[in-house]
């Protein structure tokens, strides 16, 4: 019982010693405790903190993450190759496009110039309306002959001909019967032919021909009726870039949501 | 509604193009034409409520599967690799077609089928088909042997192309 009671005093008396010696620190905590509380008071205390340590990673992060980012990159880009190359294919193509246009463009100028010398004497009415027109001997040859008309477009992924969508002037047989010959067709032939990294461009049979622009994993068939002239096929492969580019780089996860949007696009686009 | 490519391939006159037309159009012809390059044509599946469209590829026939354009894999979801049951020349390089189907499409599911076994009679009847023999036909095969169809009489046609429907949706 008295050592109890001796015990109960020395702890008490340790607690007073405490207060005394600790009183400092105690008022120190219960300051820092407040500023930990209030947001104001902690934003005030660590923006500056912070700032410093953005303003570091800021001008430091080339040196010290570089190989990390290009690793992410590299890894990132080994995963996506196939949604980078959709992306990428039509902004490529096109600016190939445009510079093969304007040397085929240059060339065609040429070949005027050599008519326009050569034929000189004869036609010189003729010609003399067209110049007034604005129109160029080779452009009035193929004006001459019929409009062209989208019968037929349609979406194929590459290698199994599955299609993504369709749309047609008239009913036709089975669009994806269709589909799958027309990758057939195309695998048979550049494979036959063995030529790497070229695709087949087109099939012609009489004035219809099927137009194929190739993509990286998919490609566009167009069937087309009567006569188009280079310029107007440049266009028309413009449109289909800017088509691809718009409509086929996001598509649905849903196969039946895929076909329906981009039938639906097509249509749309080009079927008049 | 899926859809999967679906290629059919084997050696020559093992019956391929008879198995397409039996399914496709439920019909049969004993007129015999080579296919030239390959044939596509489609049918819809339907399994548990869910359907399946099967875009076939009926490949001409090679006696060896690396000489079949790669470009005609490419794609494709299942092969059914076909042979003929009477015919021991169109399965003796099983392994080694098989071993060339895996490198092309790993991933793919790929069906044994041993086609005309309306040919495998018991002796002395003209339509009873002797199973004895077919059991050794099919130990004789290097692998196993996933289905025995008669593209003639339709047997086991619908239920081959059925199974892998089942598959494509599991």
């Amino acid at each position: 019982m008295v050592a109890t009671s001796h015990k109960k005093q020395d702890k008490e008396l340790l607690n007073q010693l405490q207060s005394i010696l600790l009183k400092e620190e105690r008022v120190a905590i219960e300051r820092l405790q407040e500023t930990i509380d209030d947001p104001v008071i902690l934003s005030e205390k660590i923006r500056p903190i912070i700032e410093e340590r953005m303003l570091f990673f800021k001008e430091n992060f080339p040196k010290e993450f570089k190989v990390t980012v290009d690793k992410m990159i590299e890894v990132k880009l080994k995963a996506s190759q196939e949604e980078i190359l959709d992306v990428i294919y039509p902004v490529m193509g096109k600016m190939i496009k445009k510079y093969v246009n304007h040397q085929i463009q240059m060339l065609k100028d040429s070949i005027d110039e050599s008519i326009k010398k050569t034929f000189f004497s004869r036609g010189i009415l003729w010609r003399l309306k067209n110049s007034l027109l604005g129109i160029t001997v080779s452009d009035q040859v193929i004006h001459d002959l019929k409009d062209y008309q989208i019968e037929e477009i349609y979406v194929i992924q590459r290698n199994s001909g599955l299609l993504f969508g369709s749309a047609s002037t008239e009913n036709t047989i089975d669009q994806d019967v269709i589909a799958g010959m027309l990758t057939a067709i195309k695998s048979f032939v550049e494979d036959a032919f063995k030529r790497e990294r070229e695709d087949l461009e087109m099939i012609q049979y009489g004035t219809y021909k099927i137009l194929l622009q190739n993509f990286y994993s998919y490609y566009i068939a167009i069937a087309i009726s009567g006569s188009m002239s280079s310029t107007e096929r440049e266009g028309l492969a413009n449109e289909l870039l800017g088509f691809a580019e718009e409509e086929l780089n996001t598509l649905p996860a849903e196969p039946d949501q895929i076909f329906e949007k981009v039938s639906i696009s097509l249509r749309e686009k080009f079927i008049k | 509604m899926i859809s999967r490519k679906v290629i059919l391939t084997g050696s020559f006159g093992v019956g391929k193009t008879s198995l397409f037309r039996r399914f496709i159009k439920g019909t049969f012809s004993e007129k015999y034409i080579t296919t030239i390059g390959v044939k596509v044509d489609k049918k819809v599946v339907e399994i548990r409520g869910e359907e399946v469209s099967i875009l076939l590829w009926d490949i001409a026939g090679e006696v060896r599967q690396d000489k079949v354009p790669k470009s005609f894999f490419l794609g494709a979801s299942a092969i059914i690799y076909v042979f003929d049951l009477t015919r021991p020349s169109t399965y003796k390089n099983i392994g080694v077609d098989m071993k060339i189907l895996n490198d092309i499409l790993p991933d793919a599911i790929i069906k044994v089928v041993g086609n005309k076994e309306d040919l495998i009679l018991k002796e002395g009847t003209d339509n009873v088909i002797d199973i004895a023999a077919l059991d050794k036909i099919k130990k004789e095969v290097a692998i196993h042997v996933d289905a025995t169809t008669s593209a003639k009489t339709g047997d086991n046609v619908e239920q081959l192309f059925s199974n892998l429907a089942e598959e494509f949706i599991a």
